[in-house]
């Protein structure tokens, strides 16, 4: 591999999407949910549940795939007001992580973000496009992680390698 | 031929480096640190090129990005056409040969042009190839057309990229001013981007002997690359060249060779918070006759393959200027111990300071060259005095120089604007369009002080000469040396009346090409301004695009070849479809899904036959997965769907679902598909699989814009569910024995219904919807479960003959029944109700999208194209799918078209559908299908061939 990077295709997460009034999301979900993220574009977690501020009223929750049952119990898509919308969409994303010392560099080729620790913070999260699909975008440690949809999964894939070829 | 003209030493080249190459099947010798055209001054080769239209013998001209006459195609490993010599780097084992010339340059068959050259002057083939029709010519003009070819193959090794970055601030160009802005910016701790497109920085220091407060200024140059080198904010690249300057400070620059075994070609996608545009400047070309002869050759560059190569173009040297900068050009050579036979100003008067630099030498003032000897190599120049006193002067080089164009393409790019400076003769700078800025020789500042404090060099003064004009000239006196556009040429768009400086570009093709006119437009400019007797600002200069250099595909696309040339989509079934034999193209979206499943030795028709059987007698299954699936919650979703659909869907109870249409705003179909109510406040819409994206944001541009206060909320779940579909008389039977928790019966899960359960041991979601007219079962599941349920359906499905179906059996089915499809009988022309399916368009609704539109258009009294089933005569007789139908087959306007015509097993023969215009009253006549050789009668009926009252769908 000519790009000092490790690259991982993920398994599934427990995933759902949020929609609503924050205060509508929380009383109905409790403290299921972590500290909503204090700003547009940033993350916020507890006790393995992440939670995406990813558009105006408009979160994804994330867990472990082994969380999802328990996770789908306590949040109850199917049985929440009308005014939010809960919808299980673990299936829906596939999320890769891209580390190591030239993760920016595979960024870069992947992603039109600005990914400069000013620009793109630890906490920062956000659609963007990359490989010119819609991807949500994020750092973790020693690296970022991305998710497209789940279909593209083997394009990414595929991307990916050509680019570290 | 061993380097004969190589110095001894100098120059920034590694002489323990020795390189083979060959040029045209001969074998040189070059160094380390040398381009192809240094390395061919090196060897004495003269006449390297042919010129485009003539065929003129031509040599190396400048010694960069605006070298106009040497192109050449780089065979082997390199493989790429039109690279000017000047700017390939010469490696071990390069081959090259000339373009445009067979079987080489030194001797041309194509040559005889320059006999005919009176009678193909700047637009012939415009006025030429009228008659009898430009089609009759066209075909060998294209031919004939071009320069080299583009390679065959790709690259054998290495591939290019594509990348993005971010930075406070772009510099383009490396010489004095751009290091010094880079050094500035950067002790300033800014995010610094520092592009040049040479191979070591220092721009124009490389070539020149100059200094900076007393020292070499290449040390002051070294050491600010040490510096810069130093920072973590500053990206500092060579080999690079920034190509082009777009909207909102987004610039493209292309890297060459990054990582010579690596990546060929990056291009970078950079967005800047400010440019600073430190390009430089270009020596122009005088305009004299026969100022083409090899062995004419930029003054600038004579001194650039002196100094910076060790070589020297030939042994005695005319100058011949209008400007200050020739004279440092004379000092270098006389110091290296070239003999200058004579420096021709054209001034009247030069300066002492100038003089000062070349003591000794033959400085003739007002004195012009008006004509070159010696057709493959300089021989002569004549000098003509002012007082018209002409004299032969021998030499083997004719170096010129007809003043200094400060570069601003990229300035110009940016849509920021240009004003002529009568005392530089040249068009600088004037107002920002976005956040850039030029400095240095860019800027028009054109002396090393006026850059760099304690710079020192001589000031630069210059009297234009936009072209040599002598009574009784003869030879042609070119403009664009590239384009063979000569000074008669531009006279002669100007008598056409193509005075427009545009024009001119167009009816000539002067300024276009691999060098875009580096040293030539402004003498197209000035030519035209003289002759039409206007200032040269008036006259104005064509538009700068990019690319500012020629730049390669592989560059541009990136990444994007081989499987990831298209975007591709995958279920998790398209491993099985593969592993099993399927023909597998893009079905919509991206999606790859099968074709069709063809047995050994089978073809398309039999396989499809085969699978379409299966469906209609017994059983099949097909991975729906792609269909677009949203999932709709709020209060308002019912007003919104009755909106959105043509027909009612809020009256739907839980459990229960309906096909609808969507409608644009001027009434005509958009998408059809199903909406299912999951509950009271919960819905579920499904769309054609093409148009899924732009349903969505049809209806998230809907309620963001004309219905802010609903309370609709949107989710894409089109990948959480997956979809195995069990169709045929024989689908219950699969489904009992998959085994499922839930009441198959007809009376308990009727048709337009759905149910969840579990189905073979998985949570599923059943939904009876059929697409192919057959009792049907779409089974939906996770996709993490989708693999293992079509293994099981399969499985369970065997004892009755179960048969995986592709697309092109499902278009089959479909016709049959007459159900629509997009972009076949939806062709952006037709209305529900010319396709027959005015039931569904509501009578009751108030209101919905499209329906202003489509009542005004059905009160009109114009007849419509409306869809019909057509069956051949000749029921063995297949007709192409969008041919026309005309009245009787005359060749007349046609009065529909063909949408879609398949073998029907049920019916053993072919079936079809069209628009016919008022086909709805001619059931039971005759149309006509009027192809190129043939016309082929068809019955007009109902476009349904296959359980017209859909008893077996509802089963």
């Amino acid at each position: 591999m000519s790009y000092d990077v490790e690259i991982v295709r993920q398994g599934l997460n427990a995933l759902f999407d949020l929609k609503g009034k924050p205060a509508a999301i929380q009383s109905w979900a409790g403290d299921v949910l972590p500290t909503w993220p204090e700003r547009p574009n940033s993350r916020s977690g507890q006790d393995a549940v992440e939670l995406y501020h990813i558009g105006r009223n408009h979160w994804i929750a994330r867990a472990a795939l082994d969380q999802e049952v328990k996770l789908g119990e306590h949040l109850r898509p199917t049985d929440c007001p009308a005014d939010i919308s809960i919808v299980q969409v673990s299936d829906t994303l596939t999320f890769f992580r891209v580390t190591g010392p030239h993760a920016d560099e595979v960024m870069s080729i992947a992603c039109p973000l600005d990914f400069h620790e000013t620009e793109f913070s630890e906490d920062a999260v956000t659609y963007s496009e990359l490989f010119s699909l819609k991807a949500l975008v994020m750092r973790c440690k020693g690296g970022f992680e991305f998710a497209v949809e789940q279909s593209f999964g083997d394009m990414v894939e595929d991307y990916l390698s050509r680019a570290t070829a | 031929m061993t380097q004969s003209n190589r110095h001894a030493s100098g120059g920034r080249i590694d002489r323990g480096q020795p390189l083979r190459f060959a040029f045209n099947g001969k074998s040189y010798e070059g160094f380390e640190g040398d381009t192809l055209a240094s390395a061919l001054v090196a060897n004495g080769v003269r006449v390297t090129a042919r010129s485009f239209k003539y065929h003129r013998p031509r040599g190396i001209v400048g010694h960069g990005p605006e070298e106009p006459a040497t192109l050449v195609e780089l065979e082997g490993e390199d493989a790429s056409g039109n690279r000017p010599a000047t700017t390939i780097p010469l490696r071990e084992g390069l081959r090259a040969r000339s373009v445009n010339c067979w079987p080489s340059p030194e001797f041309d068959l194509g040559g005889v042009n320059q006999l005919l050259g009176r009678f193909i002057p700047a637009g012939f083939y415009y006025k030429t190839f009228k008659w009898p029709n430009w089609h009759l010519f066209e075909p060998s003009i294209r031919k004939a057309a071009g320069l080299a070819a583009a390679p065959n193959n790709p690259p054998s090794s290495g591939h290019f990229e594509a990348r993005h970055a971010h930075t406070d601030v772009l510099i383009a160009g490396a010489g004095p001013a751009g290091l010094q802005a880079a050094l500035e910016a950067g002790r300033a701790g800014k995010r610094v981007f520092l592009a040049d497109e040479g191979t070591e920085a220092g721009g124009s220091l490389l070539n020149r002997n100059l200094t900076i407060n007393g020292q070499p200024a290449m040390g002051w140059v070294d050491d600010a690359v040490q510096e810069l080198r130093e920072m973590t904010n500053v990206t500092h690249l060579q080999k690079a060249t920034v190509w082009a300057y777009r909207e909102h400070n987004l610039l493209i620059v292309n890297e060459r060779n990054p990582e010579q075994d690596r990546i060929i070609e990056r291009s970078w996608r950079v967005r800047a918070g400010e440019v600073i545009i430190a390009t430089g400047a270009t020596e122009r070309a005088m305009v004299f006759s026969n100022n083409d002869r090899p062995g004419v050759m930029l003054a600038s560059s004579v001194q650039a393959y002196v100094n910076r190569w060790g070589v020297t173009p030939g042994k005695r040297l005319v100058l011949f200027t209008n400007n200050n900068s020739v004279y440092a050009v004379a000092s270098d050579l006389v110091a290296t111990g070239i003999r200058v036979e004579a420096i021709l100003d054209s001034r009247a008067t030069v300066p002492q300071a100038t003089l000062d630099m070349v003591p000794g030498l033959s400085v003739h003032a007002s004195t012009v060259v008006g004509d070159v000897r010696g057709r493959k190599g300089v021989k002569a120049a004549k000098a003509v005095s002012a007082t018209g006193v002409e004299s032969w002067i021998e030499c083997d080089v004719l170096a010129h120089s007809g003043g200094w164009n400060p570069t601003v393409h990229l300035w110009s790019q940016s849509r920021s604007s240009l004003q002529f400076d009568e005392r530089l003769a040249a068009f600088l700078p004037d107002q920002a369009a976005q956040n850039c800025t030029a400095i240095g020789a860019a800027a028009g500042h054109l002396a090393l002080d006026q850059i760099i404090e304690g710079g020192e060099d001589l000031a630069y003064e210059i009297e234009p000469l936009w072209r040599v004009d002598l009574p009784d000239q003869r030879g042609k006196a070119f403009l664009d040396i590239q384009n063979d556009v000569s000074v008669s040429d531009v006279h002669l768009a100007l008598r056409e009346g193509y005075d427009n400086v545009e024009h001119v570009k167009r009816y000539t093709t002067g300024g276009m090409g691999i060098d875009q006119g580096k040293t030539g437009n402004i003498n197209i400019i000035g030519t035209v301004a003289m002759q039409k007797g206007v200032p040269l600002q008036e006259v104005g200069t064509t538009t700068f695009r990019s690319p500012y250099t020629p730049v390669s595909f592989g560059a541009i696309g990136g990444l994007r070849e081989g499987s990831v040339l298209f975007p591709y989509r995958h279920t998790p079934v398209t491993q099985w479809n593969e592993d099993n034999g399927a023909v597998m193209y893009e079905a919509g979206a991206r999606w790859r899904r099968p074709g069709y499943f063809p047995d050994q030795g089978e073809g398309l028709q039999e396989a499809v036959n085969r699978e379409c059987r299966a469906v209609r007698e017994g059983v099949g299954v097909y991975d729906g997965s792609p269909l677009g699936t949203f999932e709709l919650k709020g209060r308002d979703v019912p007003q919104f769907l009755d909106f959105v659909y043509s027909n009612v869907m809020s009256s739907l109870t839980p459990g229960n679902g309906r096909y609808g249409l969507m409608l644009s705003d001027d009434g005509l179909i958009l998408d059809d598909g199903v909406v299912f109510r999951l509950d009271d406040h919960r819905w579920l819409v499904s769309t054609s699989t093409g148009h899924a994206d732009a349903m969505n944001q049809h209806m998230e541009k809907l309620l963001q814009t004309e219905f802010p206060d609903w309370q609709v909320m949107i989710t894409t779940v089109t990948s959480q569910w997956n979809n195995a579909t069990i169709c045929g008389p024989r689908a219950r039977d699969v489904m009992q024995a998959l085994g499922t928790d839930i009441d198959l019966s007809p009376e308990a899960f009727p048709f337009m219904s759905f149910r969840d359960g579990t189905v073979a041991g998985f949570p599923a979601r059943v939904v009876r919807v059929s697409f192919t007219g057959e009792l049907s079962f779409e089974v939906n599941v996770a996709p993490r479960h989708m693999a293992a349920l079509w293994d099981k359906v399969l499985e369970a499905g065997e004892p009755f003959g179960i048969l995986p179906v592709g697309s092109e059996s499902s278009h089959v089915l479909r016709v049959e029944k007459g159900f629509l499809s997009l972009g076949h009988e939806v062709d952006g022309t037709a209305d529900a109700y010319d396709l027959g399916m005015g039931w569904v368009m509501s009578k009751k609704k108030t209101d919905y999208l499209g329906k202003r539109s489509i009542l005004l258009r059905r009160e009109g009294a114009s007849t419509r194209r409306e869809l019909v089933g057509i069956l051949p005569d000749d029921p063995n007789k297949q007709v192409p799918e969008g041919a026309p139908l005309t009245p009787g087959g005359r060749k007349e306007a046609t009065e529909g078209l063909v949408t879609a015509c398949v073998w029907s097993v049920v019916n053993d023969r072919w079936v079809g559908l069209a628009l016919l215009q008022g086909g709805h009253g001619r059931h039971g006549e005759t149309a006509h299908v009027r192809l190129k050789d043939e016309v082929i009668p068809v019955k007009i009926t109902k476009p349904v061939f296959h359980d017209p009252d859909g008893n077996l769908l509802r089963s």
